[in-house]
């Protein structure tokens, strides 16, 4: 971001691509009034894999939904503002359209393999838009990591999924849930569970994979805005929503999500204290509320559901707009430590006025949608039956919830200005407009619930189907209500007031940091590039003998795993034929040349002794009834010695060192004559099949016309074959070419 | 086909991965030839030759005669010769223009290797 550098770029600002998502906003709205819900939409795509583009949009789906358009037409009126000096602002936008895209495939996804290629289409974004600022490492270090931890997480997913797809015989998320109860003593659910699980707190969070969200702030300001508070971190949460009704019951699935949920809620909110940056202070706040949903999940009341439908939208109502104020502060000062921050109301009343509705809400206190949300949540506990820490726990998160909100609405914008550091000023109409509109959204549902509740209950009801019929925002009970309100707010206060001692009372705790899953993920990381750089250094260490001592071994592996698991007889026998003479001449020049290749140490010499191979081959083809054969090779033969002569000089003189690894060159060499003629004495026990001899031998004349049955193979029945060969010496003369003339221009060094 | 033929090919199998495994260049090259001539025997001795006779199909005769050599082996080890021949003719060639930098020691072709100066991977020891 240019901070501070105003340069104007010009170009477009793309403010009209808010048109997109307010238009999908508007279509979803003019839906939901005139048809019932779920809409239901299928296209056939890959039917052979029970794959099929379908769609379904219940009640949770149409809440997320409205969240991705209703508050991505803000983002986006927000973004043109924030990238008002950012010359790559074009590429930002079009992330963020695939994103949103993306995300609304995600949350009405009915197949599992749709659900899966969009939930890892918002990560490849999500990463996209966390490293926008490749040119810092530590950018490009977070996105590294969110897209590690969300893809690994996406990876054991698939594998979740994969499982549920084949207990339930549906590779339908509705499947899956309407055979929810029968699946619950099926031997593969604890493998599935862990699976899906593992890839729900990778996406939202959930600790100990929680330490990405922060570091994911480096992102600029509308992404972290609405990605990373208002709808991709939700993803999880959407999906274990989603998969609640049928795995509600079991009690791994409630430990679980409660244990993790208030782990990460409490930690969270501690670490929150631990920040100075104003955007990672919201980040831990946010999984933090994170946390809290996981848990309101994972309680068994009916009223949980709508517990977690009103926390996910009033979140979504006050984070979004909380981080576009630090944004807004970021962009006029400069700055967005905690500790240069002070008195910014009167330069910026717009902002200061949104940030203060927005903590309103976050504190849960009246007038807000977040008071909604608070009496939502303490009926559900209250339903449960939670455990006694579990409550505590809430407490003090929600206290913590109001310590941030302070800190961002209040000391921020209050007390006396800091020393002006240039120019402080309030910022574009684009960037205060689409907070304060969010927040006021808020606020007009509290008043007007008729507005929101519907949605709101609808959705809730895929959550928990048990619910009745509540009148959501006048179902306070008061006495309950207020208690643990003014309770929260009282220790909120204290925490508020003490944020600066609680800060540096923690800092003295960060060596404890060493031992946390932030450091296991560095070492990890660290320790793949050591593991690679050691295996590169043993495999690839650039002997060529070596690698050839490798390939023989490999191969005399594979010759005796299959040796030993095949039925073999080995037979030997004294065939004489009648052209024996012949055959021991050959056979005598085919072993003195090797011999002899091998024990001479001129060059010269040893090229002659490697011809005699050659030679005695082709006098043995010409006693065996392969007279085309000899002729070839007498004629390879010849050329080969003469191509190898005329560049042999080029070869200098022979390595007179000493060969390394003599012994097991020796035994790998015994080890392969053996295997030879092992394979040699098994074929001769095995009956020949000359079915395909025969049918050549029958049909040459008639068929193509030729004598020579060896010549109509090659040029006919197989001569798709001979033309690859054609092409493979005709590539290698290609390729011997250029090299030539780089040896005949001698090299330099 | 005799157990000398076998024992023959053994022979030859092993002095060619003995040569093949050279630090010589040159040599490995010839190991290479002497390998794909070993191979070539092994694929021909497979069909278990015994007839002198060629498969040609004779004038009069629309079939070849039973008596004539297997034409199937031939034909796959003509084709393996040729190849053979042009993937060792570009061989020497290689071998020889990489021979320019590292004296032909097959130990010293640093060309497909990351560079010594890597930091992720320090220079290769010398054994």
């Amino acid at each position: 971001m240019s901070h501070g550098s105003h340069t104007e770029t010009h170009g477009p600002t793309y403010l009209w691509l808010a048109a997109v998502p307010l238009t999908l906003f508007l279509l979803l709205a003019w839906g939901l009034a005139r048809y019932d819900l779920p809409w239901r939409g299928e296209v056939s795509w890959i039917p052979s894999l029970g794959v099929s583009l379908a769609f379904r949009i219940d009640g949770l789906s149409a809440q997320m939904l409205a969240l991705i358009t209703g508050i991505g037409t803000w983002i986006f009126v927000y973004a043109s503002g924030y990238l008002a000096h950012e010359p790559r602002r074009g590429q930002l936008f079009a992330i963020l359209i695939l994103f949103m895209l993306a995300m609304i495939g995600a949350v009405t996804a009915d197949n599992l393999v749709v659900l899966f290629l969009f939930w890892e289409l918002t990560s490849i974004t999500s990463f996209l838009l966390v490293g926008f600022n490749h040119e810092q490492a530590s950018a490009r270090a977070a996105a590294r990591q969110a897209l590690l931890i969300t893809m690994g997480g996406g990876l054991a997913l698939l594998g979740g999924l994969v499982l549920l797809g084949q207990m339930a015989g549906s590779w339908t998320l509705s499947g899956i849930v309407a055979a929810g109860p029968a699946l619950v003593d099926d031997p593969r659910l604890p493998y599935a569970l862990p699976l899906v699980l593992l890839g729900a707190f990778t996406k939202s969070a959930q600790f100990p994979f929680h330490f990405w969200l922060p570091n994911a702030m480096s992102a600029p300001t509308p992404v972290s805005a609405y990605l990373h508070s208002a709808t991709m971190v939700k993803l999880g949460i959407y999906l274990m929503a989603r998969l609640d009704p049928a795995f509600n019951d079991l009690l791994f699935w409630e430990v679980m999500l409660i244990g993790t949920g208030t782990v990460t809620a409490v930690w969270a909110a501690v670490l929150a204290l631990r920040e100075r940056d104003l955007k990672r202070i919201l980040a831990r706040s946010t999984v933090s509320a994170l946390g809290t949903l996981t848990l309101l999940i994972g309680l068994p009341s009916p009223g949980a559901g709508l517990a977690v439908v009103a926390f996910l939208f009033a979140h979504a109502l006050y984070k979004a707009p909380l981080f576009m104020v630090a944004g807004n502060i970021d962009h006029a000062t400069g700055t967005r430590n905690i500790d240069h921050l002070m008195g910014l109301r009167r330069a910026m009343p717009l902002t200061a006025a949104a940030a203060v509705l927005a903590g309103l809400s976050m504190a849960g206190l009246p007038l807000s949608f977040g008071f909604v949300a608070k009496d939502a949540i303490s009926i559900a506990k209250s339903e449960a039956e939670v455990l006694l820490l579990v409550s505590y726990a809430t407490v003090f998160v929600n206290a913590i919830a109001v310590a941030v909100a302070g800190v961002a609405a209040i000391r921020v914008f209050w007390g006396p200005p800091e020393s002006p550091r240039g120019q402080v000023h309030e910022v574009s109409w684009r960037m205060f407009v689409p907070p304060l509109a969010i927040v006021l959204l808020g606020i007009e549902f509290d008043f007007f619930p008729a507005l929101a509740d519907p949605l709101l209950l609808a959705a809730a009801r895929t959550i928990s189907p048990e619910l009745g019929a509540v009148d959501l925002s006048a179902a306070y009970d008061l006495n309950v209500l207020l208690s643990a309100t003014g309770m929260t707010a009282v220790v909120g206060l204290l925490f508020f007031l003490t944020w600066d001692r609680l800060h540096h009372a923690l800092h003295r705790l960060h060596w404890l940091d060493r031992f946390g899953p932030a450091a296991l993920y560095e070492s990890l990381l660290n320790a793949l590039t050591r593991i690679a750089a050691w295996q590169t250094r043993l495999l690839q260490h650039g002997r060529l003998s070596g690698y050839m001592r490798l390939t023989f071994l490999a191969l005399l592996a594979m010759g005796a795993y299959i040796w030993l698991h095949t039925d073999s007889r080995v037979v030997l026998q004294w065939n004489w034929s009648t052209h024996a003479w012949a055959w021991i001449v050959a056979c005598l020049l085919i072993v003195t040349g090797a011999g002899a290749a091998l024990l001479l140490r001129d060059r010269l010499g040893v090229l002659m002794a490697s011809g005699l191979v050659g030679y005695g081959s082709a006098v043995l083809f010409l006693f065996a009834g392969a007279p085309d054969l000899a002729f070839t090779q007498f004629a390879v033969e010849t050329v080969l010695v003469v191509v190898a002569a005329s560049v042999l000089p080029r070869y200098g003189r022979a390595v007179s060192r000493r060969e390394p690894w003599r012994w097991v060159n020796g035994v790998l060499a015994v080890a392969a004559g053996a295997g030879t003629f092992l394979l040699l004495a098994h074929l001769q026990g095995l009956p020949v099949n000359t079915e395909l001899a025969d049918g050549f031998g029958r049909m040459s004349l008639p068929e193509a016309h030729g004598h020579n049955v060896v010549n109509v193979i090659i040029v006919d029945f197989r001569a798709l074959d001979t033309l690859g060969e054609i092409v493979v010496v005709a590539f290698s003369l290609l390729a011997a070419l250029p090299l030539l003339g780089g040896i005949r221009k001698g090299r330099t060094s | 086909m005799s157990l000398m033929l076998m024992l023959g090919i053994s022979l030859t199998v092993a002095a060619g991965v003995l040569l093949a495994l050279s630090r010589d260049l040159f040599r490995l090259i010839v190991g290479l030839a002497v390998l794909g001539s070993a191979t070539n025997l092994i694929v021909f001795m497979a069909a278990r030759p015994g007839s002198l006779i060629p498969p040609l199909v004779e004038a009069g005769t629309q079939q070849l005669s039973t008596a004539a050599a297997n034409p199937l082996p031939q034909a796959l080890v003509l084709t393996a010769i040729v190849i053979g021949f042009a993937l060792l003719c570009f061989a020497l060639v290689l071998g020889a223009w990489l021979a320019g930098n590292s004296a032909g020691d097959a130990d010293q072709l640093r060309d497909a290797e990351p560079a010594a100066t890597d930091a992720v991977k320090p220079p290769v020891l010398e054994p």
